[in-house]
């Protein structure tokens, strides 16, 4: 089928891209300048009630999902951060180099740090560090993956740590920045993981010191923490963090959690609903964090790696059957925006087409009929040879808000009109994750944080059809193109912006066109907090809330 | 049995229509709502109460009066089915602890006993784990659940029949044992076996519904009361009218078997 080209796409990523900056400006930086105002009080507990699935374990190279990263941020710190408007930032590396050839990386490391355990940082502990996160036994996913192309750490000196890589790796520094390879007391790790799951020992402004499970994580305060990242300002006399104790509760129900808010039962709250943001917005009581995740932008997957979505005709069928937009727009109350992108709006290269997923029935229509779903059967489904044209939709319901399961019951009304029977199945996350290794999925919705553009090698490579050491596989459309490997390949081993850029774009463009995915928003991340809590703020990094400078106000 | 036993209460009455409306909404719906309970209309999500959708309508712009009505068959089709299994389970159990030799009684009632010791639910929720999720494992789920509870008064009731002496007078006058079964024992069971059903039934309703607010029953788009609970929780600070109206539906149903069943009872002991 011909498709419309336009230029307008890429003046729409320019504007998306602007956007972006322009969110991340406002909202990456969290505190509004009036929130500011007032000297910063020492001490006090506050309590922070998340929604998010309970880890199985407090330390993020196990595994690598979002709640970990949540909670991991207020007690590990990594080698470098990022600026608000994305530039790397020293952390525990103070600075970096990379060789001619694009080989191998130094790093200088801070010399004054040690981990709450007493045990000194040093070149030996990022050493250790990468070799636990590459260790197939700890079953990292997010961080194996990121530092797929490390090699070999060398320590040059003491504080000085050579890391050798396989090719080039243009995005090494935004790969080490992310939480999941932040840097634990290598002490600590030679512990059972039983153990160091339990208790993790960084070198943050918290330390974890009780874990209640199914209830909360105890963090109390690091008095000796002397290492924030290097955008904050440390006030005289080295007072961070100011809190003294942080509990860190589980409610997964929403409507709980939002009441535990109102009554001042808890003072932050994360996956805040789309309708209670906006009846919060008129509470004088209720302030908003909104911090968008980088990476990929919230999708559903088409399975290309067997029928029917193997046929890109009906893959395109699905997508022009389903009418998203209208429904984004009443379920969300205006809290998201469409994205037609498979990168998050915060990602400057991201490429948008809207073109790619505007309605229409008719061509889907005529899709399926040139695929040879030509029969209908009793109950208006599409049939060939007799099989019905079914879809499997396993919805992890710790993953998926409420509106976003709504969205898909849309989905499912809108894809049966077309003949499509989509059968959402909501499961607990150990079973959806089984059932996605078992590739009992055709649609598949799950949320990918890495911060910058290298989140589609990870996404959209066909090396990631093979599971990581967790068994987890993140190729879950199942794209196996070999031009696509290629582009993906070159972009994260060039150091030219513009020829990265271009890339990228080409490769996006690839998996926009093939009908891979449907894009829907932005990986929705709004925190909800009481008034009292100041100086909150989000990492530029994966956009976890930091408490490190976070006070009460009496 | 004279005719003033069977003038109804008013809650009777009450209940009576209540469920009239309700087999009316389980096997003719479209007689109390034309629209079909899955239209998604984005436009009109969130709407509260009004002349054009009685019970206001969710999160997909469906219809919510639509949706409870719809709901009812799908309800009350768990309802019998699991009232049925548990019942018909718990007769097989109660003639063999009632006419069995002593150890077989024995054995049964022991089982029985054990059985009963789990809270229902969590006996339900045990099944489930094994089973997996979904409408038939929560319906013989809850009916395994609820069959000890009947087995023990049917054991009594068989084992006191047997005893009687038309019975007695039958096995002398050289009947099978099937036709004493069939003839004598079953026939005297079956009056409270009714009320136990009709009983059990509102019982089984809400224990269905709480199986679908658990996400372990009914899966979404489906209009049934408990998962339309569980999908209206979320908003049920700003959209009371989610949860509100399948709520009532629940709780009218389960009430309105509760009085008549009671009704009955009280009837029959007064009768005999």
């Amino acid at each position: 089928m011909p498709l419309r080209r336009s230029t307008r796409p890429r003046a729409a990523a320019v504007v998306v891209a602007a956007a972006a900056l322009f969110l991340a400006a406002c909202t990456s930086g969290g505190t509004s300048p009036d929130q500011e105002s007032g000297e910063p009080v020492a001490g006090g507990t506050l309590t922070y009630a998340s929604g998010d699935a309970e880890p199985s374990c407090l330390d993020p190279h196990v595994g690598g999902n979002y709640p970990q990263a949540l909670v991991a941020t207020q007690y590990l710190e990594s080698l470098v951060s990022l600026s608000d408007d994305g530039e790397v930032v020293p952390w525990l590396a103070t600075e970096w180099s990379e060789s001619d050839d694009g080989m191998a990386w130094e790093l200088r490391l801070r010399d004054d740090v040690t981990f709450t355990d007493g045990t000194p940082f040093d070149a030996e502990a990022v050493a250790a560090n990468i070799a636990h996160v590459q260790d197939p036994a700890t079953a990292s996913s997010t961080g194996y993956l990121a530092l797929a192309k490390v090699q070999d750490v060398v320590a040059v000196e003491d504080h000085l740590v050579r890391l050798e890589l396989s090719e080039p790796d243009s995005a090494l520094l935004e790969s080490l920045s992310q939480v999941w390879v932040a840097m634990e007391s290598p002490k600590a790790l030679e512990r059972s993981q039983e153990e160091n799951c339990a208790a993790p020992v960084g070198t943050g402004p918290f330390v974890v010191d009780e874990w209640d499970r199914q209830e909360s994580v105890t963090l109390v305060r690091n008095e000796d923490y002397v290492s924030p990242p290097g955008d904050v300002e440390v006030p005289d006399g080295g007072a961070l963090p100011y809190l003294d104790t942080i509990v860190w509760r589980f409610i997964p129900d929403s409507a709980s959690r939002y009441a535990a808010l109102q009554s001042g039962e808890v003072q932050v709250i994360d996956n805040a609903q789309p309708d209670t943001i906006v009846s919060a917005e008129e509470d004088p009581a209720l302030e908003e964090l909104d911090a968008p995740r980088p990476g990929a932008a919230n999708r559903i997957e088409l399975n290309a790696g067997k029928a029917p979505f193997d046929d890109e005709r009906v893959r395109e069928a699905f997508i022009r059957s389903v009418d998203v937009e209208a429904g984004i727009e009443s379920l969300f109350f205006g809290t998201a925006e469409r994205s037609y992108s498979p990168l998050s709006s915060v990602e400057p290269l991201g490429l948008s087409e809207p073109d790619l997923f505007s309605v229409d029935t008719d061509a889907a229509a005529r899709l399926l009929d040139e695929a040879g779903w030509t029969e209908r059967d009793a109950e208006g489904y599409r049939t060939k040879d007799g099989e019905r044209l079914t879809l499997d939709f396993p919805v992890s319901t710790n993953q998926s808000i409420p509106a976003e399961q709504s969205l898909f019951e849309q989905i499912q009304a809108d894809a049966r009109t077309a003949g499509f029977e989509v059968r959402l199945h909501p499961l607990d996350l150990s079973s959806w994750y089984e059932t996605l290794a078992q590739n009992d999925y055709d649609l598949v919705s799950a949320p990918y944080t890495k911060v910058g553009p290298d989140v589609l090698r990870i996404l959209y490579h066909s090396a990631s059809i093979e599971p990581a050491p967790s068994g987890y596989f993140a190729n879950l459309a199942q794209v196996d193109d070999p031009e696509l490997d290629d582009l993906l390949a070159r972009a994260a081993s060039t150091s030219r912006d513009d020829e990265r850029a271009s890339l990228y774009e080409q490769a996006q463009r690839i998996i926009l066109e093939g009908y891979h995915i449907l894009p829907l928003y932005d990986q929705q991340n709004h925190f909800l907090h009481s008034s009292s809590v100041r100086g909150l703020r989000a990492m530029p990094t994966v956009s976890t809330p930091t408490f490190a400078e976070a006070w009460l106000a009496s | 049995m004279s005719a003033r036993g069977f003038r109804p209460t008013v809650a009777e009455a009450l209940a009576g229509v209540v469920l009239v409306l309700l087999l009316v909404a389980a096997f003719w719906p479209g007689l109390l709502a034309p629209g079909d309970p899955l239209a998604v209309s984005r436009t009109e999500a969130f709407q509260p109460p009004s002349l054009a959708h009685l019970f206001g309508t969710d999160e997909s712009g469906r219809d919510i009066y639509t949706r409870v009505v719809h709901g009812a068959a799908e309800s009350l089709r768990i309802g019998v089915l699991a009232t049925a299994i548990g019942i018909g389970l718990a007769t097989v159990l109660g003639l063999v602890a009632g006419l069995g030799p002593r150890w077989l009684d024995f054995g049964t009632t022991r089982f029985v006993e054990v059985l009963f010791a789990f809270p229902g639910l969590l006996l339900a929720l045990l099944f489930i784990v094994v089973t997996g999720p979904g409408v038939v494992s929560s319906t013989v789920a809850v009916g395994l659940a609820t069959a000890p509870g009947y087995a023990r008064i049917i054991r009594s009731q068989v084992r006191r029949t047997a005893s009687a002496e038309f019975v007695e007078a039958a096995r002398v006058l050289g009947r099978g044992r099937f036709w004493i079964v069939t003839r004598h024992v079953l026939p005297n069971v079956t009056a409270a076996l009714f009320v136990l059903a009709t009983l059990g039934l509102g019982q089984a309703v809400i224990w269905v519904s709480s199986l679908s607010y658990l996400g372990l029953g009914a899966v979404p788009p489906a209009a049934e009361w408990g998962a339309m609970l569980a999908a209206g929780r979320t908003y049920i600070a700003n959209f009371w009218w989610m949860t509100f109206f399948p709520g009532l539906a629940i709780v009218a149903s389960a009430a309105a078997a509760t009085v008549l069943g009671r009704g009955i009872q009280k009837r029959n002991r007064s009768a005999a």
